[in-house]
């Protein structure tokens, strides 16, 4: 029986088109996957690199004045990418991997962007997550549309329920043929992906392939709930490609942009601003008033006390200070909106599983926006580690020569994912299985 | 040809479209999304504007409410620009989502532009942008692609092709017919968004010139050309298939290969064919041509030593205390024009680069007129590359100039004797931050949007050429029976 279906379903072309163009795609999405890696972790080797030689240029100029050395040296902190990065590259194209901070007030560096081609930005990736989301559904579709219909147009359909034992068997018979080739398919890809982006075999990769499967699953649920309304084949191809229209390209842009209206980011101005006019301001004001501020911060520096004639590093790392210090009301309310955002982001994904499985992927790959901004807290503890070390040093004006220098090579930001998979699934679990099942107990009447 | 036969086809093609089930309530949800759209979209946009006022006000107030101070301390004091939006991006907004909005201009330092907003969002920003565009470049087409799919095909699927003929009317009155009778259809979705479009137009305040009323101009006239061509595609795909099923599949797979995966692939190519310089790379290129040249930094550094002689010469004298002006201010205005040099150099290069990685996309403008609408539907609403790098340029001449204004104010006022910037006694009166010149952005020129798109006008006026003669020569062979 089995056999039969299988020969007759690969001798439609449109099966062999849309293998041929999910393979042609496939391998394109893993090689842009390959090349956005290769590029960054090229970037990560000069970046090594050059901080080296940047210290020896910088030292050398500045040897006996190291309040003025550490104005200039930067010390760069770098958040490796994970190979599962080339399989969903999320938002860690636009994000920068790499921070490259002095001692100086953060909040004035930690935004900076990396340069990337906007153009490139706005049309976006063509890794293998946007394969799953946006095309696998289309060739799910195509292959699915009129496994019913098409039987009960050409008048074959009632041979098979007079000749079969049960024509709900067949229909699932016919079914599974396509569940199976399709996933045969996907695996292949993963397996290619697997071998050209050096992905280890990991709890991570492991996840990342049974959110797609189950999404897949997600898809044929739909055709199947669609082909037991038992309308015609051309109904079926519309009512399914405007279900694909707005589930992968309509909605999730309306609910992006809902999204951003609710929650529009303007303290991430009124934060720049306040940390540059803190600091200014400080050269105008009171100096003890400054450090008092400073030593309340940091009451192990009480001991160096206020010099209130002429300039002195001490001050002026102190008015750096205070550009964080008194601009954190500002941040805070930036990281609010973007936690609200996020937040917000995940709750309405759950209804909707191709934005759950892009949130899901991209959180596996440490991709998305939360990883990054866990990258930037981290790049926090980074600098403030720096500032404790240099900070006593400048305070007592020791000399550069006493640094061990070398031992100041860039540092990594170790991510942690705490992904939980069933609770993301769940909801599209859910969905699937209330489609399959209302979709039998509608038909149950006509299958014996 | 005869016109009345045409228009007659396309009359009774108009009609039996409303034959169909549902088509009045898609038209309806069409237009319901085009008004939340455009609302929303509106106000956004003021929201928006007023957010970058606002803030341009609050970082211009406390750049003016600097008590006296040593001008260097200024040019480090900075000044923020906020990136506006043109009011057409309510209709496009093109790259606007991952473009900076905020720089910092500050004394021999060029930094980056920060907080795009999709820095700040999560990945639903890359499903995309809505806007009007949105809907008439990607959803309309598929809307049109349905409705005229099997204009012809299912003609010959009823045998009244044959009649038809029998009557009298030639094969290219029927596809001219069918295509304008399409594109009569269409225009009950499109002109509802070119009224938005021009309402936009309109409303605004001119805040940004009349040339917002030559860009809406133009788009309207884009967007006409580019849903004829698209009418006249499908009619003939409908016309070349042999049945309604294959004619569908076609432009339905037309659409996946033109709309999406050739833009993307397109820009991927580009991107590994020119790689352009990471910032670390790009800052130390900087780097090291502003050391190879001369570090002011540097006391003993030879360019700069040099130059002190020759100034020391001029003036007669053997010391730079006794210059008449301030020689470190000098000595800074001299550094900030040869580092600006150099990075406006490096820049360029970078700004070739992506314009390379671009280059990609722009050429395949000629073979895929969606490109050629995207590219010329961002840059006539101004929310394109060449704007942003419009901007980018601004900034860093704004930049440049304050720099050189504190400079000068140094050079001017401040005593050859001074040592430190702190305090009060080297100092320069406040009223010079009043009148230290603001920040106004424009918007490029209209012109010089048009020499960049010129190559995307051709390609959509030539398409609908070669199509409607695709379409005669086609007729002349076409078999009816």
């Amino acid at each position: 029986m089995y056999s039969i279906l299988i020969k007759q379903f690969f001798r439609s072309k449109t099966v062999v088109l849309a293998f041929s163009i999910l393979m042609v795609l496939g391998i394109l999405s893993i090689t842009t996957g390959k090349q956005f890696l290769t590029q960054k972790s090229a970037v990560v080797v000069k970046t090594i690199e050059k901080q080296k030689e940047h210290i020896k240029t910088q030292t050398n100029l500045h040897e006996d004045d190291l309040g003025l050395l550490l104005y200039y040296l930067k010390f760069s902190f770098i958040k490796p990418l994970q190979p599962l990065a080339g399989i969903s590259i999320g938002q860690s194209d636009l994000n920068t991997h790499i921070q490259n901070v002095s001692i100086l007030n953060l909040e004035g560096q930690k935004y900076d962007t990396d340069l990337v081609n906007p153009m490139r930005l706005q049309v976006g990736n063509l890794d293998i997550s946007f394969l799953i989301i946006f095309l696998f559904p289309l060739i799910v579709i195509a292959l699915n549309f009129n496994i019913l219909s098409e039987e009960v147009e050409n008048g074959t359909w009632k041979m098979i329920t007079i000749q079969s034992k049960s024509s709900f068997k067949y229909l699932l018979k016919k079914f599974s043929v396509r569940i199976f080739f399709v996933f045969i398919i996907l695996g292949i890809l993963f397996l290619l992906a697997k071998l050209i982006l050096d992905i280890p075999f990991s709890i991570d990769f492991f996840h990342i392939i049974i959110v797609s499967y189950v999404y897949i699953l997600f898809w044929f649920s739909v055709c199947f709930f669609v082909i037991l309304l038992r309308k015609s084949s051309n109904t079926n191809a519309i009512v399914l490609l405007v279900s694909w229209l707005l589930l992968v390209v309509f909605l999730p842009v309306l609910i992006n942009n809902y999204i951003t209206n609710k929650y529009p980011v303007e303290e991430a101005f009124a934060m720049t601003i306040k940390q540059r006019d803190e600091y200014h301001k400080k050269w105008d004001t009171d100096k003890k008033e400054t450090m008092d501020k400073f030593y309340k911060h940091y009451p192990q520096f009480k001991k160096y006390g206020v010099k209130n004639e002429g300039f002195s590093w001490l001050w002026y790392y102190a008015m750096q200070q205070m550009g964080d210090d008194e601009s954190k009301v500002e941040r805070e309310a930036m990281y609010g909106k973007i936690r609200s955002r996020e937040k917000l982001s995940k709750k309405i994904a759950q209804f909707f599983p191709p934005l759950q499985v892009q949130l899901s992927m991209n959180d596996i790959a440490n991709t998305g926006l939360s990883h990054h901004i866990e990258f930037l807290n981290a790049t926090t503890d980074f600098h403030e580690k720096l500032r404790l070390q240099f900070y006593p040093k400048i305070f007592e004006d020791q000399p550069a020569s006493t640094i061990n220098w070398n031992a100041y090579k860039p540092e990594y930001f170790k991510s942690t994912s705490d992904f939980n998979l069933l609770k993301n699934m769940l909801s599209i679990i859910l969905i699937t299985l209330f489609l399959i099942s209302t979709a039998i107990l509608k038909n149950i009447k006509f299958f014996n | 040809m005869k016109k009345q036969v045409i228009i007659s086809i396309a009359k009774q093609f108009f009609k039996k479209t409303f034959y169909m089930k549902g088509l009045l309530l898609l038209l309806f949800v069409f237009q319901a999304i085009l008004i939340y759209i455009t609302v929303n979209g509106w106000n956004a946009h003021e929201d928006h504007d007023h957010v970058i006022e606002n803030h341009q006000d609050k970082a211009r107030e406390s750049w003016e409410n600097n008590p006296d101070k040593h001008p260097h301390r200024m040019a480090h004091f900075g000044t923020f620009a906020f990136r506006a939006q043109h009011p057409l991006s309510i209709f496009d907004s093109g790259i606007e989502s991952y473009t900076g909005n905020s720089i910092f201009l500050e004394a021999h330092r060029q930094n980056t532009a920060n907080f795009s907003e999709a820095s700040l969002s999560t990945a639903l920003v890359r499903f995309g942008d809505l806007n009007i565009a949105m809907l008439l470049q990607l959803i309309l087409p598929l809307i049109i692609f349905f409705i005229g799919y099997s204009s012809i095909t299912s003609e010959k699927e009823n045998g009244t092709l044959k009649i038809i003929y029998i009557q009298g009317v030639s094969m290219k009155e029927v596809l001219l017919g069918k295509s304008v009778g399409l594109f009569l259809v269409s225009a009950l979705f499109f002109i509802p968004s070119l009224v938005a479009l021009w309402s936009i137009a309109v409303t605004d305040d001119h805040s940004v010139g009349n040339a917002v009323i030559i860009r809406s101009f133009l788009i309207t006239v884009s967007y006409l050309l580019f849903f004829m061509i698209l009418c006249c595609i499908t009619v003939l795909i409908s016309a070349k298939s042999e049945s309604s099923k294959k004619a569908l599949l076609t432009l339905l797979g037309g659409w996946l290969l033109f709309f999406v995966i050739i833009p993307k692939t397109a820009q991927v190519v580009g991107n590994s064919m020119y790689p352009n310089l990471s910032k670390i790379e790009f800052r130390a290129a900087v780097e090291a041509e502003v050391s190879k040249k001369g570090d002011s930094h540097n006391p003993n550094d030879p360019y700069f030593n040099n130059l002190k002689d020759s100034i020391l010469k001029v003036h007669k004298v053997t010391d730079v205390k006794q210059l008449p002006f301030n020689y470190s201010g000098f000595l800074m205005s001299k550094g900030e024009e040869q580092t600006a040099v150099i990075y406006n150099k490096q820049h360029r290069k970078l700004i070739e680069s992506y314009r390379k990685q671009n280059s990609i996309t722009n050429g395949l403008v000629l073979l895929n007129p969606y490109l050629a609408i995207k590219n010329l539907s961002m840059s006539l609403s101004a929310t394109d590359f060449d704007t942003y790098v419009s901007f980018l340029l601004q900034t860093e001449k704004y930049r440049y100039e304050q720099s050189q204004y504190m400079n000068n104010l140094q050079m001017k006022f401040i005593s050859n004797k001074a040592t430190s910037s702190e305090g009060k006694i080297n100092v320069v009166k406040s009223e010079y931050w009043k009148s230290a010149p603001k920040f106004e952005y424009s918007f490029i020129a209209i012109g010089k949007t048009l020499q960049n798109q010129l190559l995307a006008i051709i390609t959509l006026s030539v398409w609908l050429l070669i199509t409607s003669i695709i379409m005669i020569k086609f007729s002349n062979n076409f078999k009816i029976i």
